[in-house]
């Protein structure tokens, strides 16, 4: 045996082999995995200097190196008795002193009397030696003192430990799903088969659900079953490696990217790269090998999307491009190295070739029929059982999208119209019902096929535009129009009968949909009034939403949680500027020139005002001057909170700081005036940064809450007016300074 | 490559070795090989069971005419039941697909999560979807709950398209296409017109108020014999409802609305069957478990005080 295969000082390999454990858990399971164990030890000062996870669907693997064989020896300081307790009335030692003693193990002189309150050890009083030398009586006064002990404690055998903890952490593992097995054994996520557990090659001794932990492991399922010994981790690793099995999972994506990219190449085209994709891939093998098919080049008149969608959601299948193309050819995994008798392409390609197949049917399928002559399938089509089907949504959004249009100054109502008449169309084609992924893009594909202007079938394409924090905004000004309006029906209905998210549960999809309205507003083509939008959304809703007798039962609807109008409404504004804080802090804004930005007095859904002054503070704020004012912005808000409003007269000024700030803040009025003109916030706030002079200058000499009440509430008035300039800018009391 | 008959005689003959009750499919329309008595009350309670049978499957809104060469109203599962769950099941089950003649040597089999469920039966189980080389052969289940009731000890269920691997194997086109007899008649031979014309009368033919008032009457039956204490009868009332409820749906007579009570119907009466049939089989004293020295051996009534609930 090669000396490098032997097992290492301080080394741990831990192996669980278990039937096949879903790929979405294995990530998460092996890092919990990890981390636990990492923090148990640590907090017995074993510290490992690496710690190495890895999984395969049949194996969850722990690999720590460096790890202390033992923990360190070390005393502890043990409390015991109180003195009253521990000698009579004539001073001698009681029982509960040998007690004391035998279990800190320790002789009864090494004892000592300590001070003590609450359990805590305090400052050394005497020697177990003076006490007994104290005058009889003496130590029953002596409230407050206890018995203590230095008890040394060796440190345990980390296989032991590793015995113990070992178990608890794999038991206590979180799974999203659980099962019993045989007789009802677990839960856990699938039953256990086998365990290895080596520190430094010694078995650590642990049942797992039964199973004893060893070193016997095991090769792939179907080609190398059979199992073998293992003596430390270089040994493990060789023998997989021996059996083609990567226990490492980045590897395994690594290893398949770099055959895929291979393949693609060789085939004249390039790889359609999709992480998430490889992820799942290297997620269900332990062989990562490419299984590379073909299918009949006719089907390639598939629209892109459809072949990549189905390869993809069907097949677990990457696909391959050429001058902007697909190839007909596709790339998967298969759990081996090869493919001896070529059964494995001859199946996939056989799978593959039923679903295009499918996929082709529907497609002409869907074709046959005009997307404007399925307007009345989308009667048959549930939106929501109170806001009525799509149909209804359709008319909804049609006029609400040429409401935003209008209002915005877009030009082209009439592929507005069209766009949102035909939005939901698509959901009524077999297309979409196969591929659901494929919503709007459908429509829009149809729509281009069937002519529509390129900015009605784009509107269409890009209607879900964007899913998330990185997806791209619909490509012009009508899709922006009608993805708002779309966003904007579907808050506005759910939050009209009051099923809001709560929590973690956003089972509709509301938070992705204003996250949509969000960064539309902020990246779009659009000067869009949101607030009057939302107005318009609640409207064409009023008639659904009201409480109303069920129509089908004619049974009265259950008491009504929905909230009112007007408080739907407050909710939704507030849902929304939730959504613009989470995205501004998401592009690296600080926590509180968010807060300051939200606060200003523009208005509530000005997103882009609001977004504008945040950026305007995160460079203004550098001034020195400003933390000045933040500062006294802090006073202000304090002074005047909940005070009525007063009137400031010139004539009441009666320090030479209050004409001061008077004359600043005359100046301030002027130029915040022409900075609102010009929306130049950062303008706005430089000029708000020149008030810290005379603001210190007024708080270090005038007291503000003076005695005579008129000027006192004329310095209010003051500092009342300056506060309502500086607001509509920000809420400069949220700065941190 | 082999018949659809020689596939369901490898697998029987393999299953049968294994100590399966070998049994017939059951004589009513179902929707599943679950719903057999013999997987889904037998599944209760703490008495051993392995059972393996085909069961003819009837989904009426599947049903394409006998035109789409890989969808048919009805198809043939096979259906395996192992309880307890033996701990090698998943090597037994691999062993079975040897037997079918799969060579894994060149062959690509993955299990990919499938958890299974169906809430007209108060039943949901953990396992895979079983894929030999990129396409699904088998559901592979352990049973977790049955009738609303949680299961000790667990039962495995296997469940094999007997159309779907008879083609795959063969690599062929079309369903119909696949040999049933060795040198002989053809699949759409012999099932053809019966896709045709049960899609005819599934989804243009069948009387909806008939249909309906042939559901209310086996509910009523079904509490009828719950009520008298016999269960099994009770049990194929309730099969008739899920059935009919099948076709009203295919029928397209069952509204959004409407749909969620009917399911729940169907449901009222499953767990009330699987209620009753642990009852009746208490009653009995569990006749399948082995009898210990003192009584059942250790552990069963631990399982049977879980599987009542």
């Amino acid at each position: 045996m090669d000396s490098a295969l032997q097992p290492q000082a301080g080394e741990l390999l831990l192996e669980i082999r278990a039937e096949e454990i879903p790929a979405r858990m294995l990530p998460g399971a092996v890092q919990e995995l990890g981390t636990r164990l990492f923090e148990e030890l640590m907090t017995r000062g074993l510290s490992p200097k690496s710690l190495d996870s890895a999984f395969t669907p049949r194996r969850l693997v722990l690999v720590l190196r460096g790890l202390p064989n033992k923990e360190k020896d070390r005393q502890e300081e043990v409390l015991g008795p109180p003195v009253k307790n521990a000698f009579d009335a004539e001073g001698k030692p009681t029982a509960a002193v040998a007690a004391f003693a035998k279990k800190c193990e320790v002789a009864e002189s090494e004892l000592r009397i300590v001070e003590a309150a609450k359990g805590k050890i305090g400052r050394t009083v005497r020697t177990f030696a003076e006490q007994l030398a104290q005058p009889a009586g003496a130590g029953a006064a002596g409230g407050g003192e206890y018995l203590a002990a230095t008890k040394s404690i060796v440190g345990r055998e980390t296989v032991a430990l590793l015995a113990e903890l070992l178990p608890k952490i794999l038991i206590a593992l979180t799974w999203q799903k659980t099962m019993r097995w045989g007789a009802g054994t677990g839960p856990w996520v699938r039953p256990v088969h086998g365990v290895v557990a080596l520190f430094e090659g010694e078995i650590v001794p642990f049942e797992l659900f039964g199973i004893r932990a060893g070193r016997e492991s095991a090769g792939h399922s179907t080609l190398s079953p059979k199992g073998f010994p293992v003596k430390g981790v270089e040994d493990y690793l060789a023998a997989l490696g021996r059996l083609g099995i990567v226990v490492f999972p980045a590897e395994r994506k690594r290893l398949l990217l770099e055959r895929m990219t291979e393949r693609a190449g060789a085939l004249g085209g390039v790889l359609v790269e999709d992480s998430a994709l490889l992820d799942k891939l290297a997620a269900i093998c332990e062989i990562p090998g490419v299984m590379e098919g073909s299918f009949s080049s006719d089907l390639c008149a598939l629209p892109r999307e459809v072949l990549a969608t189905s390869l993809r959601d069907h097949q677990s299948a990457l696909t391959v491009e050429k001058d902007g193309a697909l190839l007909p050819v596709f790339l998967t995994v298969m759990d081996r190295p090869d493919d001896p008798a070529g059964r494995v392409r001859a199946g996939n390609e056989w799978v593959v070739a039923a679903r295009l197949a499918d996929a082709k049917f529907f497609f002409e399928k869907d074709r046959a029929t005009p997307l404007a002559d399925r307007r009345d399938g989308l009667a048959k089509l549930t939106f929501q059982e109170k806001l009525g089907s799509y149909a209804e949504k359709s008319a909804r959004l049609v006029a609400l999208s040429q409401a935003i249009a209008s209002g915005a100054g877009v030009a082209d109502l009439a592929a507005v119209r069209s766009a949102a008449e035909l939005l939901k169309v698509d959901l009524a084609t077999d297309m979409v019902k196969e591929f659901t992924d494929l919503q709007g893009v459908v429509g829009g594909l149809y729509a281009r096929a069937e002519g529509a202007p390129e900015a009605v079938w784009q509107a269409i394409y890009d209607q879900y535009r964007p899913a998330g924090a990185k997806d791209a905004l619909p490509r012009g000004a009508v899709g922006q129009v009608t993805a708002l309006a779309d966003r904007l029906d579907t808050l506005a209905g759910f939050f009209a009968l009051g099923l809001t998210p709560t929590g973690s549960k956003d089972p509709f999809g509301l938070r992705r949909a204003a996250l949509g309205v969000v960064r539309i507003s902020l990246e779009g083509a659009l000067e869009c009034d949101l607030l009057a939008a939302l107005g318009t959304a609640f409207e064409l809703l009023d008639e659904k939403t009201r409480t109303r007798v069920d129509a089908a039962g004619g049974a009265p609807a259950a008491p009504s949680k929905q909230p009112s109008r007007e408080k739907a409404l407050e909710m939704l504004v507030e849902f929304l500027r939730d959504r613009l804080t989470h995205v501004l802090g998401e592009r690296g804004f600080a926590y509180d020139e968010v807060a300051a930005a939200m606060g200003a007095e523009g208005g509530a859904l000005d997103f882009r005002g609001i977004a504008a002054r945040a950026e305007a503070l995160r460079n203004v704020r550098k001034d020195p001057d400003f933390a000045t004012v933040a500062q006294a912005a802090k006073r202000i808000a304090n002074i005047t909170k909940g005070s009525e409003a007063f009137t400031f007269t010139e004539a009441s000024c009666t320090l030479e700081a209050e004409h001061a700030l008077r004359h600043a803040s005359v100046t301030l009025h002027g130029e915040i005036l022409a900075a609102r003109a010009s929306l130049d916030f950062a303008a706005g706030l430089r000029s708000v940064a020149r008030l810290a002079a005379p603001l210190e200058a007024f708080f270090k000499d005038v007291m503000v809450m003076d005695p005579d009440e008129r000027l006192k509430q004329n310095r209010i008035a003051l500092l009342q007016s300056i506060q309502s300039e500086i607001r509509w800018l920000a809420d400069l009391s949220q700065i941190v300074v | 490559m082999k018949s659809f008959q020689e596939l369901i005689l490898a697998l029987s003959d393999y299953w049968a070795r294994q100590g399966c009750v070998l049994q017939q499919p059951y004589d009513l329309e179902v929707g599943a090989g679950t719903m057999h008595p013999d997987t889904f009350l037998r599944v209760l309670g703490p008495e051993p069971w392995r059972v393996a049978y085909v069961q003819p499957s009837r989904r009426p809104a599947d049903g394409r005419y006998g035109d789409n060469p890989f969808r048919l109203y009805k198809h043939n599962q096979f259906q395996v039941i192992l309880k307890p769950a033996p701990l090698d099941v998943q090597q037994l089950y691999v062993q079975s697909l040897e037997a079918m003649g799969v060579d894994l040597a060149v062959h690509d089999l993955r299990f990919e999560e499938d958890n299974w469920e169906a809430p007209t039966l108060g039943a949901w189980g953990v396992g895979w979807q079983v894929m030999l080389d990129g396409m699904e052969i088998s559901q592979f289940t352990y049973f977790q709950q049955a009738g609303g009731l949680e299961l000790a000890p667990i039962s495995c269920e296997l469940t094999y398209g007997l159309e779907r691997i008879t083609m795959f194997l063969g690599l062929e086109k079309s369903i119909y296409d696949i040999r049933w007899v060795p040198d002989g008649v053809n699949y759409g031979q012999v099932r053809w017109q019966d896709e045709h014309e049960f899609s005819k009368y599934n989804f243009e033919i069948a009387d909806v108020d008939f249909l309906r008032r042939q559901f209310d009457g086996y509910e009523n039956e079904s509490r009828r014999c719950l009520a008298a204490g016999i269960v099994l009868p009770a049990y194929e009332c309730a099969l008739k409802c899920s059935h009919l409820f099948n076709l009203l749906d295919a029928r397209g007579a069952v509204s959004v609305t409407e749909r969620v009570g009917v399911m729940k119907r169907v449901r009222d009466l499953a767990i009330a069957c699987a209620k009753e049939y642990l009852a009746s089989r208490e009653r009995l004293g569990f006749p399948l478990l082995p009898k210990g020295p003192d009584g059942p051996p250790e552990g069963v009534a631990a399982a049977t005080e879980v599987a009542r609930g």
